[in-house]
Order: structure tokens, then sequence, then C-alpha cells
């Protein structure tokens, strides 16, 4: 069974229809790219998902649980955590206080929390910067902060919102190396992003949006093959390049 | 080593100074400092900036004072009966203003002070504008009533009350609640993102701090031994409890106590020199050292010792 199932979902705002009638999967251990052209129903997806807005129509199943009507700390709980396209650290705190917030969510008392949020910072290399303050890191840690936050809440499933936007080529490698390794550790990942580079190789399975409709899915070369695909998002740049 | 220094000071301070005005001084100190404590727990660490805490202060006086008057019940019960109905009060405002963020929130809890103000002005069994006057009992630690000049005992009861209220804050500052504070303060969305309800948690926060501010009312309630709306229910006094958060530092231990001592000094301090000349001078003065400490201060008195503690480091 899949870990995530998102059925025949619908979200409208107003008279436009964001998602319609998407249809998704996530199955345990893989890495899911959504992508899409600007305007196609990612982030709305990807916002429903984590119970951000509630769909009119549709449903979203969770290890078999219903989560269409969850809120953002529902949906935490439940083990699905995310990060922000525009990042949303604690600026005030520390590093290491940032990530002890999410680390509370499944500890026992300051010590366990404390050790769960320094382990998570060694794990993403942040650990000697603990002590800064948030608001002092580059763009790129402050990306890393939020996801290295979201895995101290010990999630099931990953949610990453265009975690390589505004990085340069270096970081985005550095992140990529840093997405694998959680993989690694045994946790999905459902992850939307804008550069092509990067989501191609790293996903197993790429989901994609046009118009808040799915046009696609299946392996990146396959994706990236569909005459659909291309039209709507690729054109002819991504496809002579590989 | 400071704490300590702090906490002996603040000992003996009754003891040094034994005329009725430095120790009503001292009185004021405490109490508005315990305001402001209790005002920082939502203000300054959850950073919902709720000023209509007056209803708590409120209740705590009224609570205690109609039970007294009315049923003869003791003073103390009367506190915990005004810090229980605090909460409940709290539970209902928050229920109502959490939706609202910002200066909407703010905004909804001037309305709803103002509404509750209101209420009692207009009810003649609440003492309606007239107010309350307290029946005075035997001198007693259990009667929560000392007459007379000394004001030590008074002086030693808000301290004590204030202790309790800082020692509060600093075990909540360590702990889950006071992370998810912070969080919810500095982004809400990202703190629920990380599965904290965050409207529980402001709900807690609010309830913390309607708590004290209720024990601050009973006690000024049992210190003037008259209430009325003016004084225990309007603006002004919500407005000070804040004053003094975010001019000692907000989301700090010692902000608010610093902000009180401060802020009752410079307030004593000029009425006493320049009050009675019938022109406000007093007031216009104190105005304007408030907006001087907000400009140059802007994070506060404790903004502004960290900075010489950085420097010499």
């Amino acid at each position: 069974m899949a870990l995530l199932e998102v059925v025949n979902l619908t979200k409208r705002f107003g008279g436009l229809v964001a998602n319609d009638d998407v249809t998704m999967s996530v199955n345990e251990g893989e890495i899911v790219g959504l992508i899409g052209p600007n305007g196609a129903g990612k982030t709305t997806l990807f916002n429903s998902i984590a119970g951000v807005y509630n769909p009119e129509k549709g449903k979203i199943l969770f290890r078999g649980e219903d989560i269409t009507q969850y809120n953002p700390e529902q949906a935490c709980q439940a083990g699905i955590a995310r990060t922000f396209q525009i990042v949303r650290v604690f600026k005030g705190m520390t590093v290491l206080d940032n990530v002890m917030v999410g680390a509370y969510l499944r500890s026992k008392g300051e010590a366990d929390a404390r050790n769960r949020a320094i382990e998570v910072l060694k794990f993403t290399g942040l650990y000697p910067k603990r002590d800064y303050l948030a608001s002092a890191l580059t763009i790129a840690d402050k990306k890393r902060l939020e996801m290295a936050r979201a895995l101290a809440t010990r999630p099931t499933l990953l949610m990453l919102d265009e975690a390589m936007a505004g990085l340069n080529p270096t970081e985005c490698q550095a992140a990529v190396e840093c997405i694998r390794a959680i993989s690694r550790e045994g946790i999905t990942i459902l992850m939307v992003e804008h550069v092509m580079e990067v989501i191609m190789p790293i996903s197993d399975r790429i989901v994609v949006l046009n118009s808040g409709k799915k046009i696609a899915e299946g392996k990146p070369e396959e994706v990236s093959a569909d005459p659909e695909v291309i039209k709507a998002y690729l054109g002819g740049k991504y496809v002579a390049r590989s | 080593m400071l704490p300590v220094a702090v906490a002996v000071i603040a000992l003996v301070y009754p003891k040094v100074f034994r005329l009725p005005y430095p120790q009503h001084v001292g009185v004021l100190v405490c109490m508005n400092a315990l305001m402001a404590v209790a005002w920082n727990i939502t203000g300054g660490y959850t950073g919902q900036v709720a000023l209509g805490n007056t209803v708590f202060f409120g209740i705590g006086a009224y609570t205690s004072s109609l039970l007294l008057r009315d049923f003869g019940v003791n003073p103390w019960i009367g506190m915990l009966a005004g810090m229980a109905l605090s909460m409940i009060a709290a539970v209902v405002l928050g229920y109502t203003t959490f939706r609202l963020r910002g200066y909407y929130f703010t905004i909804a809890c001037i309305a709803l002070a103002e509404i509750v103000s209101a209420i009692v002005v207009n009810t003649r069994r609440l003492g309606g504008a007239v107010g309350v006057t307290v029946p005075i009992r035997e001198a007693s630690l259990i009667n929560f009533q000392f007459h007379g000049t000394n004001k030590a005992p008074y002086y030693y009861t808000i301290l004590t009350f204030l202790a309790i209220a800082l020692l509060v804050v600093y075990k909540m500052e360590r702990s889950k609640l006071g992370y998810y504070f912070r969080a919810i303060r500095e982004d809400e969305d990202g703190a629920r993102a990380l599965g904290v309800n965050a409207a529980q948690y402001k709900l807690i926060a609010f309830m913390m701090s309607a708590l004290f501010t209720s024990m601050a009312g009973t006690f000024y309630a049992q210190y003037v031994m008259f209430i009325d709306p003016m004084s225990v229910l309007a603006q002004p006094v919500s407005v000070s409890m804040c004053l003094m958060a975010v001019l000692g530092g907000l989301g700090t231990l010692w902000g608010p106590v610093l902000g009180a001592l401060t802020l009752i000094g410079i307030s004593e301090a000029t009425r006493v020199t320049l009050g009675g000349t019938g022109q406000a001078v007093d007031l216009m003065l104190y105005g304007l050292l408030v907006m001087l400490f907000a400009v140059f201060q802007p994070k506060g008195l404790m903004g502004m010792f960290g900075r010489l503690k950085a420097r010499k480091e």
C-alpha cells in the first residue's frame, strides 16, 4: 500500500480551480518529484497535503488514514513534516532552539529534545553553527535549517517546497547530498522543485502538473520524453541537453 | 550573583526605608512588575499583543472584594476564585480573539475590555460606577489586611507573588512551553508546521497571564481597599503593563521587573518634584521620557545591558 495517496483531489479558490481531480501516490521510501510550470498547482497540492488547505473534493490518505481535513499541526503530528518555499525559520532564536521546537514533538522532556536536536544538527552539518541566530544564516543554511527542524519531528514523509530555489550550484549539490542522506535514513520524500537539473537525477518518480491537472507520472526519463510534458513545461531545452 | 544581590536588596528594602511613602513605592513597583511579568507571557514570549489584560486585573479585584463584602469570604479564597474566574475568562476571550492576528487581535482585546468595563459600570449589583469598598477586618495575614503606617507586610506579600511569577516564567522559559511560545511569536505558520498546536498554546499563555494579573488585582483591592471601574477596569491599566514589559525588554525574565522599576521611578519622581502645579508637567515629562526610551532603546533596557555586556567581552 502506498504511504500517501491523493485521490481525485479538487481545490478551488473562488472561480480558479487550482487542483483539478488530481490523483497521485507516494510509496514508502521513494523520492517523488512534483513539477510543473508556474501556476500549475504544485504548491496548492503540497499545501493541501500539509493541512494548510482543506480541499473541497477528493481524499488524501496517509498510511491509510484520511487526513483530508487535517490542519497543519495535525498533519505534522501524523508524520508529515514540511519546509517552506519562502523560509520561515524562527529568526530571533538560535539554530539549536529552532531545531528544539521540532524535536519537542516526539520527545519526553528537555534533555531528550536537546539530544534529538543535536543529533539532527550533526546529521545536517549545522552543528558548528548551533549558537548562531537563525537570522544570521545564509539562505542555503536557512533552507537547511528548515530541513533539520522538520527532521527533528521524526517524520515518515518529508515534504520539501523548492528546497533548491535561490541556491548557487555548489549549495545545490550540498542540498542534494543532504536529501539523499535523508532518504537513506528511510524517510520518504516528496519534493516540489523548479530546478530540473536537480530533480531529474534525484527522483525515483516524477509527477507533472499543468493548469491544475496531472498530465504525466513516471520515471524521470519517461516523463522527460513525454511529448505532453515537453509541450507544457520543459520545452526543447531540456530534451536537447539530455 | 546578580539575582542574589537583587533578592537581598528586595528583602531588606522595607527594613531600610521605614517611612510609609518609600514602602508604598516599593509595593507599587512589585505590583506593577507582577502585572508586567504576567503581560510578558502573552505579549513578550508568545508575541500576542493583548491590550485587554485589565479585564483579568478587574476580575481579580472584583471577585475577592465582592465575595468578602457580600458573603464574608476570606480574601485569600477570593483571590483563588478570582484566578479561576480569570482563567475561564481567558479561555472565552482567547477563543473569540485568537483567530485574529496582529493588530486585529489587539483591537479585539481593547474592545472586549471596554465591553466588560461597561457591563460593570451598568450593573448595580457589582457596585456600578460607584465602585466597591472593601470591608475592613482585623489586621492579619489571614485576613489579607494590614493597617497602619507600616506597609512592610503588604510589601512582602506582593514580593512573594512576584517571586512566584518569576519562578514560573523561569521554568517556563526552559521547557517545551517556552520553546513553543517563542516559536509562535517568531512565525506562527512555521510553528504549526512543526506540530505546534498554536491555538492551544496561545490559550495556555493567555491563561497563565490571566492568572498572575488576577493575583495582582486582588492584591490591589486589599491594599487600596476601594475599587471602581475607573481604577481596575480601564485601558490605562492594560497599557501600563505593556509599556513596562516593552520598556524593560520583551520576552525576557527580568525585563518587565526592570521596566516597572524604571517607569514607577520616573512617574513617582516627576510627580513628587513637578506634580501639584496643576499643569501636568510631570505627566508631560513622563511621556517624553517614555518616548525617548522607545526611540533609543527599541529592544528595551535588557537589550541595552546585553549590548554593554557584549562590548565588555
